[in-house]
């Protein structure tokens, strides 16, 4: 059996992708990390998951992932969406869940600046909602994972957008404590389909237990981030 | 558009002495009468005038900035009416010493001061680097593009180390004045506020940092009105690289590449402008000097020099720092010679002449010497990672340095003559004050003491700070700033596991400028310990520790100043013998200082000392946290009558006081014990005493709220919040207190508490009895509020 190949993108600013591409060979992924000029959109098809990693694509100037957006469609015109139609799976982390939002694929959602009007850096608790999620099923419903971001409070179009996520299961992920101020305290979203997946939270920093700041902690084997990337690996494994 | 070079020649050798230090005034050079003068008999041997890009490359290249020249200087010193002489500081204190380690442990430093970063052996294949600057002048005047572009150079001095190295993580630390000062005491137009200072710097090194994805998990705050009109900003950043890719070499053939950004006024002069001090005009006369940041560019930079390095594609690199294209290209083609074509560096702006193109200091600019027929590769990794690159010129093995402007020569200088610049003669002198005696404690609260140094801003929690840095990206930061079961008590040190090796980087820094107000040799003395106390706590082999020696102080020409500089100098180098911890790289700063009203405020000598650890296993990291409720506290090292530098004497007023002498051969041999018991597993949690003392170190163990603690020895004030250094508290599990005690037998050691299960309480004696959330909300809470 072939193991899952994944094409992590690389936008000038992009700069979560070596960690990511480290926690993804270690679930057992085959990987790729593209620069985007170097992308071609005929090249997708070798994938099953693209994913888009953390960091500050185009310095996140005008607004959070809309320059890789813009830059996207430029470059690769409506492919990423094609291969979302064509059954493949989307990941995209801290600044690759702003660019899925913005890209379309994801439920309609904007990350705007924390409450507090600050980077933060720190752990935070996560609890899963969406338990079928392809991308959380190994993970148990109560979790913890880094984050770190000035624009990560989710707001949606209408008010109460943001509580009919939360119960048609498209708020696949919530803030135990809602640091950034998020709608119903969304930290992460899904498409209808499940295939696409956006987070705030950093699962590639939390791979191995020596990452997290608590010395003793012992909650599991490995820490939580790499149960995200073994669900989405199983999954794919298995319709391959 | 300019399709001409646009220079002039400036007459000088006519020129009297008074007339060559006004020339020198009027552009700006910050060059001495007797530098002028040198030049000028240079130019009569060469029968010819200089080009203005000729004297502006001068001046760049023999800035103090650039060439560390009171450094390099002979100095005639009397201590106490003693007269030596200082055969140069750096090639005395810092050379010298390092030398005779580098010689007594072969294979350890594998690169030292010749380079961007001093590098040592990480293991068979790796190697790490540490780099600290200042950038004191652009942060007074515009703290957040200061700090932001101070941030981004030192990134790109790691970037220009050995064939290039990846950057793993930053420090950062800052000398302000206090963030409440009354802003009607504040003398001078324009100076910014310190919270103003705070607020900028702080986001600076956040945007750049951030934005380059490199981990800021080290740094240090002080607070005095002494750096009101100076504040100080220090940036380091650490770097990884492959063993081959260490050397570096120039030869005849090789092509001169820029890559990066585009080459614009901005940031002109500023190796000249911070050699010189500040006043009340400068915040208006100076603002060309600081640069605008793009970390962006320079991410990209970064992964493009990455790649090369890695595709065998770079011969040499370095960054455009202080002096741009004329010290970059500068160095590269020192022995080699060769010429830079400035027509086909790529600008911001139409209308640059000759000099601004060869000196700009716009950011996020690399120049590499590459072999020719790796050019094809080179333009398409540029292209990959959408980054600019050019061919600025070529190496000749001439030995000359040519530069050309559209055809026409505007710079024609061997670098034999450029590299020599005048030795400096100076006279300095130290007096050892009389002390004041030992004030009476007997009446101190202690409880309120404590609870009084918990909120001091000398010791408060710098965690609205850390939250705003991302400490995290990379993945590897082990030990982060902040740690312990809550995730937010403080610690001694950052570790940072290092890709490909099962051994890891540990970062420290010790900066004890009120030490050395009244013993700068003290002062030296203390922060080489302090520092190394740290990284071994965190698990640091002792004999694999490296140092850094950054450096600031006011006015060298005042003999009492540059005096306490030597002193400092001294002591410092007297530790690192002691502790065979070599220096690898260092930086100074001068001319802190700020006149205002016909007055003239100095900062004081202030010495950041930096270190890089190397700790072997992970299973050796430790945290300075408690972990268990039923563990000893076990306290090694002698603690101190002498109170001089405290936060306690700071609190009572007492600037006076003998500061504490470090026994570094037994310091030395408690941290070779330490060491042993950390690597065999007996050492739960470790934490320096520092400042605060005893007391404070206690309850910053405790925040990780997981025991209570007591402590029923010792109780008296002075045990409690003296800071000599060499103490280190020690959590260690009940089982193993006798082998602990038994393995420390001949040294200082004694219990000193326990922990245990309970109510969430610390307890010193019957003179504390407290919650632990309450002293840890005290700790937390000062900054918020002026952040």
């Amino acid at each position: 059996m072939a193991r899952p190949k994944a094409l992590l993108f690389k936008f000038p600013g992009t700069n979560c992708d070596a960690e990511t591409d480290r926690a993804m060979r270690l679930a057992g992924f085959e990987t790729d990390v593209r620069p985007i000029a170097v992308v071609d959109a005929a090249s997708l098809r070798e994938y099953q998951l693209l994913v888009f990693s953390g960091g500050f694509s185009y310095g996140d100037y005008v607004m959070a992932g809309r320059l890789a957006q813009l830059e996207i469609e430029r470059r690769l015109g409506s492919a990423i969406r094609d291969f979302h139609h064509a059954g493949g799976h989307l990941l995209g982390i801290c600044n690759g869940f702003q660019i899925l939002s913005k890209i379309g694929i994801l439920p309609p959602a904007s990350l705007i600046e924390n409450v507090s009007g600050r980077f933060v850096c720190r752990w935070v608790p996560l609890h899963r909602v969406a338990k079928d999620s392809p991308f959380l099923s190994a993970l148990p419903d109560d979790f913890e994972l880094p984050v770190a971001h000035a624009e990560g409070r989710l707001v949606t179009p209408a008010p109460e957008d943001a509580e009919t996520y939360l119960h048609n299961g498209l708020a696949a992920l919530t803030y135990g404590e809602n640091f950034n101020g998020s709608s119903a305290a969304i930290a992460g979203l899904q498409d209808p389909s499940g295939r696409a997946f956006g987070l705030m939270p950093h699962p590639e920093r939390f791979i191995d237990r020596r990452q997290h700041y608590d010395r003793d902690w012992i909650a599991a084997e490995h820490g939580w981030g790499h149960y995200l990337f073994q669900s989405i690996y199983e999954r794919l494994a298995a319709s391959a | 558009m300019s399709q001409s070079a646009s220079f002039r020649q400036i007459p000088i050798r006519e020129l009297s002495g008074g007339e060559l230090l006004a020339l020198s005034k009027q552009m700006k050079l910050s060059l001495s009468e007797e530098d002028m003068l040198t030049v000028q008999g240079i130019y009569k041997q060469w029968d010819r005038e200089p080009s203005d890009v000729e004297l502006e490359v001068i001046a760049q290249t023999w800035s103090e900035h650039c060439k560390h020249r009171i450094f390099g200087a002979q100095i005639e010193h009397e201590r106490d009416g003693v007269m030596e002489t200082v055969d140069g500081l750096f090639r005395t204190f810092v050379r010298k010493v390092s030398e005779a380690i580098f010689a007594a442990k072969p294979g350890f430093v594998l690169s030292a001061f010749h380079d961007n970063a001093g590098f040592i052996t990480l293991d068979e294949n790796l190697a790490v680097c540490l780099k600290a600057e200042t950038h004191n002048h652009p942060s007074a005047i515009e703290p957040y593009a200061g700090a932001n572009t101070g941030l981004g150079g030192v990134i790109r001095d790691i970037l220009g180390a050995g064939q290039g190295a990846k950057p793993i993580g930053s420090l950062d630390v800052f000398c302000f004045g206090y963030p409440d000062t009354d802003p009607a005491e504040i003398k001078g137009d324009d100076v910014i506020h310190p919270r103003g200072i705070l607020r900028g710097v702080v986001r600076g090194v956040r945007d750049y940092g951030n934005r380059m994805g490199i981990p800021t998990v080290a740094g240090a705050i002080q607070f005095d009105p002494a750096y009101l009109y100076n504040p100080l900003v220090y940036c380091g950043t650490a770097g990884v690289i492959p063993r081959w890719a260490i050397d570096k070499r120039v030869q005849a053939g090789h092509l001169v590449v820029a890559v990066g950004g585009r080459t614009g006024r901005d940031g002109l002069k500023g190796a000249t402008f911070s050699s010189a001090a500040l006043d009340d005009t400068s915040h208006v006369e100076d603002q060309q000097a600081v640069q605008i940041g793009n970390p962006i560019e320079e991410k990209k930079v970064a992964d493009f020099i990455l790649a090369a390095r890695d595709a065998r594609l770079i011969e040499f690199v370095t960054d455009c720092g202080a002096g741009g294209f004329s010290s970059a290209a500068g160095e590269m083609l020192s022995e080699c010679g060769g010429t830079i074509y400035l027509e086909r560096a790529p600008l911001k702006e139409e209308g640059l002449v000759s000099w601004e193109i060869f000196i700009s200091e716009s950011q996020e600019r690399m120049v590499l010497a590459v072999r020719e027929e790796s050019l094809p590769e080179l333009r398409r990794l540029a292209a990959m990672f959408e980054t600019e690159l050019c061919v600025l010129g070529e190496a000749d093995g001439s030995g000359v340095l040519k530069v050309t402007h559209h055809g026409t020569e505007v710079c024609r200088l061997d670098n034999s003559v450029l590299h020599e610049a005048p030795r400096q003669h100076r006279r300095s002198r130290w007096t050892t004050p009389n002390f004041d005696p030992e004030p009476d404690l007997s009446g101190l609260d202690i409880a309120s003491t404590l609870k009084g140094m918990l909120g001091d801003f000398a010791i408060c929690s710098r965690e609205p700070i850390i939250r705003e840095y991302d400490h995290e990206v990379q993945g590897n930061t082990f030990l982060k700033p902040l740690a312990g079961a809550k995730g937010d008590a403080p610690q001694d040190g950052a570790v940072i596991r290092i890709d490909g090796s099962e051994q890891l980087l540990a970062i420290g820094l010790s900066i004890l400028p009120e030490w050395g107000k009244t013993d700068p040799e003290g002062m030296g003395l203390a922060v080489v310990d302090e520092c190394f106390r740290q990284l071994v706590s965190v698990g640091s082999n002792p004999d694999r520790i490296a140092l850094l020696d950054n450096f600031c102080m006011g006015n060298p020409n005042d003999e009492r100043e540059l005096g306490a500089l030597v002193e400092t100098c001294r002591g410092m180098a007297t530790a690192a013998t002691a502790y065979a911890a070599p220096f690898v790289s260092g930086k100074d700063s001068f001319y802190n200082y700020f006149e205002v009203d016909g007055q003239s405020i100095s900062i004081p000598v202030t010495l950041l000392l930096s270190g890089m650890g190397i700790v072997e296993d992970a299973a050796h990291v430790t945290g300075s946290t408690i972990r268990r409720p039923d563990s000893v506290l076990v306290l090694i090292g002698h603690s101190s009558r002498d109170l001089g530098g405290s936060v306690l004497a700071r609190r009572l007023g007492q600037g006076n006081l003998r500061v504490p002498r470090p026994d570094l051969q037994r310091n030395l041999a408690l941290y070779r014990v330490l060491y042993q018991a950390i690597r065999d597993g007996l050492v739960l949690s470790a934490h320096d005493v520092s400042e605060g003392g005893l007391a404070v170190a206690v309850a910053e163990m405790s925040f990780g709220e997981k025991a209570d603690v007591k402590i029923d020895s010792p109780l008296d004030a002075v045990d409690l919040f003296n800071e000599a250094p060499g103490q280190i508290v020690l959590e260690v599990p009940t089982a193993k207190q006798e082998e602990v005690l038994t393995r420390f037998h001949d040294l200082p050691v004694r219990v000193i508490g326990r922990t245990h299960s309970g109510s969430g309480r610390l307890r010193i004696g019957s003179a504390v009895d407290e919650p632990i959330s309450v002293l840890k909300a005290i700790w937390k809470a000062p900054l918020g509020a002026h952040y």
